[in-house]
């Protein structure tokens, strides 16, 4: 593939000269840092280590607030909760070490708790067994026929993890800006060029199709795949800037962990997924006759992936296999499970090959488009 | 020398017959003009030649060899300037240099020592370190026959060189194309001013409504058609072979 350099040496210091198409590559993602830090930076603390007593809140039966007790020094209280058990363990009044009993159905009696530390646990272990007698003396005597189950512990720190803020708008954050800078530079490289007739000229050197086509190609997938280098690596940095200055963990960013096989394979599809768009950018604006005509040709492939990433913001829980094979959407998933600590090994290589796939694909594609006379005339 | 043979062009999209059947034979070391109204196939039959386009039907021969089946080596061969080619305008025309000689796959020493003849001769040493978009019109052109020459091409298509220029580019653009021939290249040139063909040109080609209709030189075009200019036998030639007014007079015959 002679040329192939040149072509890709020319293409880099042609984006490195222009400012305009920089701003979205790089400025764009620092703009993100302000606003995920400063929305984290908005939100109140909850100061679960100030707290003056622990309480074990019961919500579905009457009771005085009573003190049961002490521990560390502070004192342990039980309480009734008039508030629903969803809305009351995210309320400030929840404290970390606290419990809270759901004593709505007797059949079915869930505590909730953070297992954060041993007050907490042991808060938990407390209530488990508060809730066994108080079944045993009051229940089992007066209703017979009442079958008393396990009790049913509601981690709430696991939960959070199972859906992180920013396992849900990490994938939006990342595909959109990606897309549409894509769509942009790719639109500029090829249709820009056939405007400005410098695209012929290279067309009219002995330089291969392939060298040719793969070095804007490359060119704007390396540019934008720094770009996305640039997002999850602000992420991180916002991680660490939260945790220094003892923020609320809004997004969850905290206790993110991946191992060495799932960063290999993030990066593969980092690459892919930026080769991709870069080569399905060039194939369309290959048609256009200027840049602002292939920008516009462009935004369906912006929408629906857009679309695609917002509809993986509402998802909840785990998704079947199939929906790994949905182009972009399963992206968005499996950056989810990551975040989310649930990724599955067989999911991740689904996604990767599916990539791979439509790369080779589109990339045919391409070359088959670098001969039509539509491109060439 | 370039041999083309019943060439025809039709544009897949819209099924326009650009081309329906030029033939015409270049040669070596000299200047030919290609005439012909506006949306005659002149462009079309530059584009063919240039490999850009592939045409439908017919033949080209470089040197007897097939334009099809080398044209990679061709395009080593040749150079296209036409106003619609351009340069990128973030570079200087040493940046440009440098990296269109390397696609051509061109020694560091090679592209310097034509850089600097080029850059000499057209006048272009002076603004080497600015940026190509920042040229007027003239120094514009100059750099894109500086850079398309690099390489040097023993064949060279201009399609409309001298379009929009002042008196003194246009000068030294045709003090270029006598050089060039001078050296044995082969020259194909478009235009619309008829005096510069009959100052510059050898020979000359002319395609009406997608057909040539005269290949010969420069003299021999108005004796053809007991005219005394080239300006006058290009008229009767079109109008002898114009296909709307070709209808109207076999009408009025009938």
């Amino acid at each position: 593939m002679s040329g192939l350099g040149k072509v890709f040496h020319h293409e880099m210091r042609k984006i490195l000269k222009e400012k305009a198409i920089l701003f979205g590559f790089l400025i764009l993602p620092i703009i993100t840092l302000f606003i995920t830090v400063g929305i984290s930076l908005l939100q109140p603390k909850t100061e679960q280590s100030k707290a003056t007593s622990y309480v074990m809140y019961f919500y579905g039966i009457d009771m005085e607030k009573t003190n049961i007790g002490s521990i560390d020094d502070k004192q342990i209280w039980i309480e009734k909760v008039e508030e629903a058990p969803e809305q009351f363990i995210h309320s400030e009044k929840f404290h970390n070490c606290d419990v809270l009993v759901d004593f709505s159905d007797i059949e079915h009696v869930v505590i909730y708790y953070h297992e954060s530390d041993s007050i907490s646990n042991y808060m938990k272990m407390s209530a488990e067994s508060f809730v066994r007698d108080s079944f045993d003396q009051v229940y089992k005597t007066k209703h017979a026929h009442l079958l008393f189950r396990t009790v049913e512990v509601e981690d709430i720190t696991l939960k959070d993890n199972n859906n992180r803020m920013i396992a849900m708008l990490l994938p939006y954050m990342l595909i959109l800006p990606l897309t549409a800078n894509i769509a942009n530079f790719a639109g500029d490289t090829v249709a820009g060029d056939k405007q400005r007739g410098t695209f012929y000229q290279v067309m009219l050197s002995p330089v291969p199709p392939i060298s040719l086509i793969m070095g804007k190609i490359l060119s704007v997938s390396l540019i934008s795949l720094f770009s996305s280098g640039m997002y999850i690596g602000i992420d991180v940095l916002g991680s660490k800037i939260c945790k220094a200055m003892d923020t609320k963990d809004v997004f969850g960013f905290a206790d993110v962990t991946v191992t060495m096989n799932q960063v290999l394979l993030i990066l593969l599809y980092a690459v892919l997924l930026c080769y991709l768009f870069s080569n399905l950018g060039v194939l369309i604006s290959l048609f256009c006759k200027d840049a602002a005509q292939a920008q516009t040709a462009q935004l369906p492939v912006t929408l629906g992936c857009t679309l695609a990433s917002m509809m993986s913001m509402f998802r909840l829980g785990t998704s079947p296999s199939s929906h790994y094979l949905i182009p972009v959407y399963n992206i968005c998933l499996i950056f989810q499970d990551l975040l989310n600590g649930r990724a599955k090994m067989e999911n991740m290589l689904m996604v990767a090959l599916s990539l791979l796939i439509m790369a080779v694909l589109v990339m045919v594609i391409t070359l088959l488009s670098y001969k039509s006379e539509k491109v060439r005339a | 020398m370039i041999t083309i043979e019943h060439l025809k062009k039709t544009f897949k999209k819209n099924k326009v017959e650009a081309v329906k059947d030029v033939s015409l034979e270049i040669r070596d070391g000299e200047i030919f003009a290609l005439l012909g109204p506006n949306g005659a196939g002149k462009t079309t039959t530059m584009r063919m030649l240039s490999t850009l386009l592939e045409p439908t039907a017919g033949t080209i021969l470089y040197d007897g060899k097939p334009l099809e089946q080398e044209s990679e080596s061709i395009r080593r061969r040749i150079a296209f300037l036409t106003n619609e080619i351009r340069l990128d305008g973030q570079f200087t025309p040493d940046e440009l240099a440098d990296y269109y000689g390397g696609l051509y796959e061109m020694d560091e020493e090679t592209i310097h020592r034509n850089r600097e003849q080029l850059f000499n001769y057209f006048g272009i040493s002076e603004f080497r370190d600015r940026r190509y978009e920042t040229f007027s019109t003239g120094m514009k052109q100059k750099t894109s026959l500086a850079i398309c020459l690099l390489h040097n091409p023993d064949t060279v298509i201009f399609d409309e060189p001298t379009n929009g220029l002042d008196i003194l580019t246009q000068h030294l653009i045709e003090d270029c194309l006598l050089r060039m021939k001078a050296e044995g290249k082969c020259i194909i040139l478009s235009t619309h001013i008829l005096d510069l063909v009959a100052r510059l040109a050898d020979r000359v080609g002319i395609i009406v409504d997608g057909r040539s209709v005269f290949c010969g030189t420069v003299p021999e075009l108005p004796e053809s058609q007991g005219v005394k200019t080239v300006e006058e036998a290009f008229i009767k030639l079109y109008k002898e072979n114009h296909e709307e007014k070709a209808i109207i007079g076999k009408r009025g015959k009938e």
